[in-house]
């Protein structure tokens, strides 16, 4: 089991109400792998320092989650298949 | 024949060894703009006068922060 901290730029078209929700849907996956997500944060609108997919603006969200590699691997796979993600991104804060 | 001035640069320390940060953030965006110019280009560590191993640190935590759109790979603002 390792530490996580995963990056999630969603769609701003998504409606803010969804967002919350349609995460907690996503991270499914790390509680059946039998990891733990210890933390969900969204930090909401942001604005984009560049355009990706013509979109100037994205919802930002930073999970912390404890995991196995592999299941780490499958979540962001899915993410990456997921429309409504524009990109992630994951580190591991504590190999530093 | 007056012999130009020998500069003495004021020795810099780095302000991460300093403040005994171990881990520079890629989300903290605040701090890492300091070390990048306003083209977003990132700043040598002659200008930063940061220790190798931070300035290497704080490289990747922009490049991390550039894919995730926090920071611009180029900003034409002038």
């Amino acid at each position: 089991m390792r530490n996580y901290e995963m990056m999630i730029i969603l769609d701003p078209t998504l409606e803010e109400r969804i967002v919350q929700p349609s995460l907690e849907q996503y991270l499914q996956v790390v509680p059946s792998g039998g990891g733990a997500v210890e933390k969900l944060e969204i930090w909401g609108r942001r604005r984009l320092a560049y355009e990706i997919d013509k979109r100037s603006e994205g919802i930002y969200a930073v999970v912390d989650l404890l995991a196995e590699p592999d299941t780490v691997r499958e979540l962001d796979r899915q993410l990456n298949l997921n429309e409504a993600v524009l990109r992630t991104k994951v580190v591991r804060p504590q190999a530093h | 024949m007056a012999k130009p001035p020998i500069r003495k640069p004021k020795k810099k320390v780095c302000v991460f060894c300093q403040e005994k940060i171990s881990y520079v953030d890629y989300k903290d965006t605040g701090l890492l703009r300091k070390f990048i110019s306003d083209r977003g280009k990132i700043r040598a560590r002659r200008v930063t006068g940061n220790c190798t191993q931070h300035q290497r640190d704080v490289a990747t935590a922009i490049k991390n922060a550039r894919e995730m759109a926090l920071l611009p790979y180029t900003s034409t603002a002038r």
